[in-house]
C-alpha cells in the first residue's frame, strides 16, 4: 500500500470524527429528547392508557384510536375546521395587513418608533395579551365595544358569542403577530432594487401595477417563508385559546365547540378526558396534516419561479 | 476566545446549579397537601393593613402550623391547585413519582382514581368513624362501589342567591319560588343600554365552568322527574320528556331575555346580576367583593322550583395516596384534623375551617349542629336547609368527561344553535358510547 | 439570490411619446402636487391609526393596572383612573400569596441557562453543519428543519418520563430508577430546551457566509478544528450570537405550556407566566382585577424591555431566518 490514500483516507475519517464531534451535543440531544419520544408517542397511540397505570401495563388497540378520531368523533371534526379557520385567517389575513403596513411605513420617518409600536405584542407574554383583551373585550365595561359604540356600530358579545369568538381571537393573534411579519416583509422590500420601480414607472405603471407586477413577485420568497411558518405554528396554536376558552374571562366564556383547535382538544383530551392514546393518535394526525400542508404551500407557491430564487 | 471560555464557564456554574438544586435531603416526614383551595381559604381571612393586619378566621396554613407544633417531626407543605386543574395535577405528579400524599378529591374524580389504585384504602377506625359521624349524603359521596374511600371534606348544593338591593328597586320584595316567577322577574330585572348590551343581569348562569353549567340543570331534571343516568350506569336517560322540559325551563330565562350566555356569576360582588344559582363556598368572596354593603344587599334562597324543589349536591372528600411512604402520618393528620372534638363548641378543626373561612358545609353531624352562629348566618343557614332537598351527582367512571359533553351541548342550547331535544339526544349518544366502555 | 424574477417589460419610453403642451402639463403639475399632498396626509392618517390601534391595549392595561376596582369594572368604561392607584403594584408585590419575585427569579434562571445552553450548542453544530464536510452532513441538516414540524403534543408526556428517569438526578441511580429524575429541578425547564433546531439553522446560515478562505488559512497556519472554531469563526458571528440570544430569552421568558406542565409537580420552580395565570385564579378576578392587571404590567416589562434595548439584534434575527 502506498502512503498516499491511507493518508488521505485518515484524514477523511479524522474530518468525518470532528464533524461529528462538533455536532455531538445535538446529535444526542435528538436521540433523546426527538427520536425517543416521538417512538415512545407512536407507541402510546396504538394503546389505551389512562397514565394512571404504567404504561406498559396498558392494553394495545391497534388503530381504534385513529379510526375513533377520523370516523366517529365530532369533535375532532370541529377541531380541525376550526383549526383550518384560525390559521387560514392568521396567516393570511396577518400578512395581507402586514405587508399593507409595511408598504406605508417604509413612507414614514422614525422607523424605530414604529417598529417597537408593532413589535411590542410579539415580546408580550401569552398569558398577558389573553388578560389584556380579556378586559378589552368586556361587553358592557370594555374599550373594544366603547370603540363600537363612538363610531355608531352594534356592540359585540366578542367571546361569548358562537359566532363570532373563533375570529375575536383571530384577531387578538393577528395583533400579537403582526409586527414579525411586518418587520420580515420591510426587509423583503427593502431589498428590491428601486431601478425595477424606476423602470416600471417609465412604464407607466400605476402604485397598483406596481405592486402587482414587481412587489409581490420579488416577494414571494418571503411570502413561502412567511407561510409555511406560519401555518406551521398556527396548526399547533394553543396558548391564547387555552387560556379564553377555559375557565373563561372577564368578558365571558367562549362555548367550546365554537373555538376548540386541535391542540386544545390533544390538551383536553389528554390531562381532562384521560385518555393518552388517542390524545398521542390525535398528535400524529395532526403532524401529518401540518407535513402535507406545508408540502402543498411550497408546491403552490413555487409555481411562477421561485426556484430560480435558491 | 476569552469570551468563548467564559460562556462555557457561566454554563458549567448554571449546570451545577441545576444538579445540586434538584437534591434536598428531607429529615423529617414530609407530607404533601394538594388543595383544590386558594387564596385566604389557604392562608386565612386578614383585616386591616400593615401593622393592624389581624388574622380574623383561620386558614388550612394555621391549622397546619398548629399540627407542626405538636408534632415537630412532621412537616406540612401545602400545594394549591386551580380546581379545573386538580384532575390533570394528580395525573402528572403521580407519574412524576412526587404525587402528594394527601388530596381532596371531588366524588366525582373518585370513581376512576379508585378503579386504577390511586388511593389507599382508610384505616378501619376511619371508616367506622366516617359511617357513625357523617351525614348520609356525604357517606354517599365518599362511597365508591360500595367502599369508603375518605373523609368527607365539605358537601355543596345549590340556593338562589340574589341582590337585595336590586330586587328592591323593582319592587319586588321577596325572592322568585317557583321557575316561572323567576322567569318572569329575571326578564324585568335586566337592564340594556342603548344598544342592547345588558349592564345588569336579571338571573346569570356562567357558561365557562362545567359544574355551573351541569348543576343548576341537575336540580331542575331531578325536579322534574328526570334522571341523568340509569342506575346501573349502562345508560344516559337525560334525552327523556323530563330532561327536555328541564333544559326549555332554563331557556326560557334566555328567550324571555332573562339573561344571555354572556352573564357570569363572577359579576354578582359587582352588582351587576340581580339573581344567580349559586353554592355556599362563594361566601367570602361576597364577603370581600362587597364589603360593607354585604348585608344590605346578598339574599339567599332556596332555588326555585317547578314541581318540587331539588338541588344538586356534591363532595369533596379527603384522601391518601396508595404511593405514599407516610400513609400512617397522613391519616394520623386527617384524623386530628377531622375527629378530634374540641371544647367547648364540641366542633372539629376541619368543621371550623369549613365553616368560618372556606365558607362551604361541613359533613360531621356535630359540626352542622354545633356552629350556630356562622350556619345561620343568612348567607349558610338556607343552604343547610336545602341539604334536605339536595342529589348527589353520580359518582359514574369517566365522570369528567362525561360532564363535559353534557355541560358543552347545554351551552350549545343556551346559545340557540341546537333545540333542547337535539343538544339532549347528542349528550346521550355521545355518553352511552362512553359508558358502553366501562359498565 | 441570483437572478431577478421576470421584470414587467419595459418597451419603448412612453414619456417621449407624449405631447407636450405647456399649459395643460402645469395645470396637471398642480393637480399632482394636490394629489401628493393629500397622499401624505393619508399616509400619515393611516401610519397613525394602525399606531394607534397597535398601542391600545398596552394604553388600556397600563391605565386599568392603577385604577381602582371600582374603575375597572365601571359600565360605561373608564379611559383614565382619576387617581392613579399606584399602590396596585405594591400590594402585588407584598401579597404573600403570590410570590411574584420568586417567579421573577425562576424565570430568569431557566433562560438565562438555556439561552447560554442554546448559543453554545447552535453554534456549534452550525459550524458542523456550515464549514466542514463529512458524509450525513446534508442529512442530519435536513432532519433538523424538519424537527420544526412536529407537534410539541407528540414531546409532552414522552419528554416527561424520560426526565423522570434521568440517571444520577433527585435520587435516581444510574439507570435512573429510584427518584423523580430531574423533574424537581430546573433541570426539567432547561434540558429539553438546549438545542433549539431554529438556532442551528440561523448559526449555520450565518457561518455559510464566512469565506473559506478564511478558514484555510488557518488550517494552513496549524489550527485545529476547535481553534478555528473558537478564534476565526466565533468573532465574525457575534451579531447572529447577540440576535440568537435575545430571541431564545424571551422565547424562554414567555413560554406557558411546558412550565405549566412541569410545575404541576414542583410548583416551587413555577415561572412567570405559569404563576400569572395561577394568580387569575388564586384571586378572584371579580374582586382583584386590578391588582391582576398591575401583576400583569410587571410580568410583561422584562421582555419589552429587552426588546427595547436590543430591537436591532432581535429585528436581525428575523430578517435573517426569512431568507436563504
Amino acid at each position: 500500500m502506498s502512503p498516499g490514500p491511507t493518508h488521505a483516507r485518515r484524514r477523511s475519517v479524522k474530518r468525518t470524527l470532528t464533524g461529528y464531534l462538533f455536532l455531538s451535543p445535538a446529535l444526542v440531544f435528538y436521540l433523546v429528547f426527538l427520536v425517543v419520544p416521538i417512538a415512545m408517542s407512536l407507541y402510546i397511540s396504538f394503546r389505551d392508557w389512562n397514565m394512571l397505570v404504567p404504561m406498559t401495563g396498558s392494553r394495545f388497540v391497534g388503530l381504534k384510536n385513529y379510526t375513533y378520531l377520523l370516523t366517529r368523533d365530532e369533535l375532532f371534526v370541529i377541531a380541525v375546521k376550526n383549526t383550518i379557520i384560525y390559521a387560514t385567517g392568521t396567516v393570511f389575513v396577518g400578512m395581507a395587513l402586514a405587508l399593507g403596513i409595511a408598504i406605508l411605513l417604509l413612507r414614514v420617518r422614525g422607523a424605530t418608533f414604529w417598529r417597537f409600536v408593532m413589535f411590542a405584542p410579539v415580546v408580550t407574554p401569552s398569558v398577558a395579551v389573553a388578560r389584556i383583551w380579556g378586559g378589552l373585550y368586556r361587553p358592557a365595561e370594555g374599550l373594544a365595544n366603547a370603540i363600537l359604540r363612538m363610531v355608531h356600530l352594534p356592540p359585540q358579545q366578542w367571546l361569548a358569542d358562537p359566532n363570532i369568538c373563533l375570529y375575536s381571537i383571530i384577531l387578538i393573534a393577528v395583533w400579537a403577530g403582526i409586527g414579525a411579519t411586518v418587520i420580515v416583509f420591510t426587509a423583503g422590500l427593502k431589498g428590491i432594487p428601486e431601478v425595477y420601480y424606476d423602470a416600471a414607472k417609465l412604464d407607466g405603471a400605476g402604485p397598483w401595477g406596481e405592486f402587482r407586477h414587481i412587489t409581490v413577485p420579488m416577494l414571494r420568497p418571503t411570502i413561502l417563508f412567511l407561510s409555511v411558518t406560519g401555518l406551521i405554528g398556527a396548526w399547533q396554536a394553543f396558548d391564547l385559546i387555552f387560556m379564553l376558552a377555559v375557565g373563561g374571562t372577564e368578558a365571558g366564556t367562549s362555548p367550546v365547540r365554537s373555538v376548540i383547535v386541535l391542540a386544545l382538544y390533544l390538551y383536553q383530551m389528554a390531562f381532562k378526558n384521560l385518555r393518552m392514546g388517542r390524545a398521542c393518535a390525535g398528535a400524529f394526525l395532526l403532524f401529518l396534516i401540518v407535513l402535507g400542508i406545508s408540502f402543498l404551500v411550497l408546491r403552490v407557491l413555487r409555481k411562477g419561479g421561485v426556484e430560480s430564487y435558491e | 476566545m476569552r469570551r468563548c471560555a467564559v460562556l462555557v464557564v457561566c454554563f458549567c456554574l448554571l449546570l451545577g446549579l441545576v444538579a445540586t438544586t434538584g437534591s434536598v435531603a428531607a429529615a423529617k416526614t414530609k407530607l404533601v397537601w394538594q388543595v383544590h383551595w386558594s387564596d385566604f381559604q389557604v392562608e386565612g381571612v386578614y383585616k386591616g393593613e400593615g401593622a393592624d393586619r389581624k388574622l380574623v378566621s383561620k386558614g388550612l396554613r394555621q391549622y397546619v402550623e398548629e399540627y407542626m407544633k405538636l408534632h415537630p417531626e412532621v412537616e406540612v407543605e401545602i400545594q394549591s391547585v386551580p380546581m379545573e386543574e386538580y384532575l390533570q395535577k394528580v395525573l402528572v405528579a403521580r407519574s412524576s413519582g412526587v404525587a402528594p400524599d394527601i388530596y381532596g378529591i371531588y366524588s366525582l374524580w373518585g370513581v376512576q382514581l379508585v378503579q386504577n389504585g390511586i388511593l389507599d384504602a382508610p384505616p378501619a377506625a376511619v371508616v367506622k368513624d366516617v359511617h357513625e359521624n357523617y351525614t348520609p349524603v356525604s357517606v354517599t359521596g365518599a362511597t365508591i362501589d360500595g367502599k369508603i374511600w375518605g373523609i368527607p371534606m365539605e358537601v355543596g348544593n345549590y340556593c338562589l342567591v340574589y341582590n337585595k338591593d336590586l330586587l328592591k328597586k323593582k319592587g319586588f320584595t321577596a325572592p322568585p319560588k317557583t321557575w316561572k316567577e323567576l322567569v318572569d322577574m329575571a326578564s324585568k330585572l335586566t337592564v340594556r343600554d342603548k344598544s342592547g348590551v345588558i349592564t345588569q343581569y336579571g338571573f346569570a348562569f356562567l357558561a365557562g365552568w362545567e359544574s355551573a353549567v351541569v348543576h343548576p340543570y341537575l336540580g331542575l331534571l331531578w325536579d322534574v322527574g328526570g334522571e341523568f343516568l340509569s342506575p346501573d350506569f349502562k345508560k344516559c336517560v337525560v334525552n327523556s320528556a323530563e330532561g327536555v322540559q328541564a333544559l326549555e325551563a332554563e331557556l326560557q330565562l334566555f328567550k324571555t331575555g332573562g339573561t344571555d350566555p354572556a352573564g357570569s356569576v363572577w359579576t354578582f360582588p359587582q352588582e351587576k346580576v340581580a339573581m344567580m344559582i349559586m353554592a355556599s363556598w362563594y361566601e367570602q368572596s361576597l364577603r370581600q367583593g362587597l364589603g360593607d354593603k354585604y348585608d344590605k344587599v346578598v339574599g339567599v334562597a332556596p332555588v326555585p322550583y317547578i314541581r318540587k324543589p331539588v338541588n344538586a349536591g356534591y363532595t369533596w372528600f379527603l384522601a391518601v395516596d396508595s404511593a405514599s411512604k407516610q400513609k400512617k402520618a397522613a391519616w394520623d393528620l386527617l384524623t386530628w384534623l377531622t375527629a378530634e372534638v374540641q371544647k367547648p363548641k364540641n366542633t372539629t378543626r376541619l368543621g371550623d375551617l369549613m365553616v368560618e373561612t372556606i365558607g362551604s358545609l361541613p359533613c360531621r353531624g356535630i359540626d352542622l349542629a354545633n356552629h350556630p352562629d356562622t350556619l345561620n348566618d343568612l348567607y349558610t343557614k338556607t343552604f343547610v336547609e336545602q341539604l334536605k332537598n339536595a342529589k348527589p351527582e353520580p359518582n359514574v367512571a369517566q365522570g369528567a368527561e362525561i360532564k363535559t359533553i353534557l355541560a358543552n351541548e347545554i351551552v350549545e342550547a343556551w346559545h340557540g344553535r341546537k333545540s333542547a331535544k337535539q343538544a339532549l339526544d347528542d349528550a346521550t349518544n355521545k355518553i352511552d358510547e362512553i359508558l358502553a366502555e366501562f359498565y | 439570490m441570483s437572478e431577478p424574477l421576470a421584470l414587467p417589460r419595459v418597451p419603448a419610453m412612453r414619456k417621449e411619446l407624449e405631447p407636450g403642451e405647456g399649459g395643460k402639463s402645469a395645470a396637471r403639475q398642480r393637480g399632482r402636487r394636490r394629489r401628493r399632498v393629500l397622499g401624505k396626509l393619508l399616509l400619515h392618517a393611516s401610519v397613525l391609526l394602525i399606531g394607534l390601534a397597535m398601542f391600545l391595549p398596552f394604553f388600556w392595561i397600563l391605565s386599568a393596572s392603577v385604577m381602582t376596582y371600582e374603575e375597572v369594572t365601571a359600565i360605561p368604561p373608564r379611559w383614565v383612573p382619576s387617581t392613579p392607584q399606584w399602590g396596585n403594584y405594591g400590594a402585588v408585590l407584598r401579597d404573600p400569596n403570590v410570590p411574584l419575585l420568586k417567579y421573577f427569579k425562576n424565570s430568569f434562571i431557566v433562560s438565562t441557562a438555556v439561552t447560554l445552553a442554546v448559543l453554545l450548542t447552535s453554534s456549534l453544530a452550525g459550524y458542523a453543519l456550515a464549514k466542514l464536510k463529512f458524509p450525513g452532513r446534508d442529512a442530519i441538516f435536513t432532519f433538523t428543519l424538519s424537527t420544526m414540524m412536529f407537534p410539541v403534543f407528540l414531546f409532552l408526556i414522552p419528554v416527561y418520563y424520560i426526565l423522570k428517569r434521568f440517571p444520577l438526578l433527585g435520587g435516581n441511580d444510574v439507570l435512573g430508577m429510584g427518584g423523580t429524575g430531574a423533574l424537581q429541578s430546573y433541570a426539567a425547564l432547561i434540558v429539553p430546551f438546549v438545542v433549539s433546531a431554529w438556532g442551528v439553522f440561523l448559526m449555520r446560515q450565518f457561518m455559510m457566509t464566512i469565506p473559506d478562505e478564511l478558514i484555510d488559512a488557518a488550517r494552513i497556519d496549524g489550527a485545529s478544528d476547535l481553534g478555528i472554531f473558537s478564534m476565526v469563526v466565533m468573532p465574525l458571528v457575534k451579531p447572529a450570537l447577540a440576535t440568537l440570544a435575545i430571541f431564545t430569552f424571551i422565547g424562554q421568558w414567555n413560554y406557558f405550556l411546558w412550565p405549566m406542565i412541569v410545575t404541576t409537580s414542583a410548583p416551587h420552580l413555577m415561572t412567570v407566566p405559569v404563576g400569572l395565570r395561577l394568580m387569575g385564579t388564586a384571586y378572584s378576578t371579580a374582586v382583584n382585577m386590578n391588582k391582576l392587571l398591575a401583576a400583569t404590567v410587571m410580568a410583561i416589562a422584562p421582555s419589552v424591555c429587552v426588546f427595547l434595548a436590543l430591537q436591532r439584534y432581535y429585528v436581525k434575527g428575523f430578517v435573517l431566518s426569512g431568507f436563504k
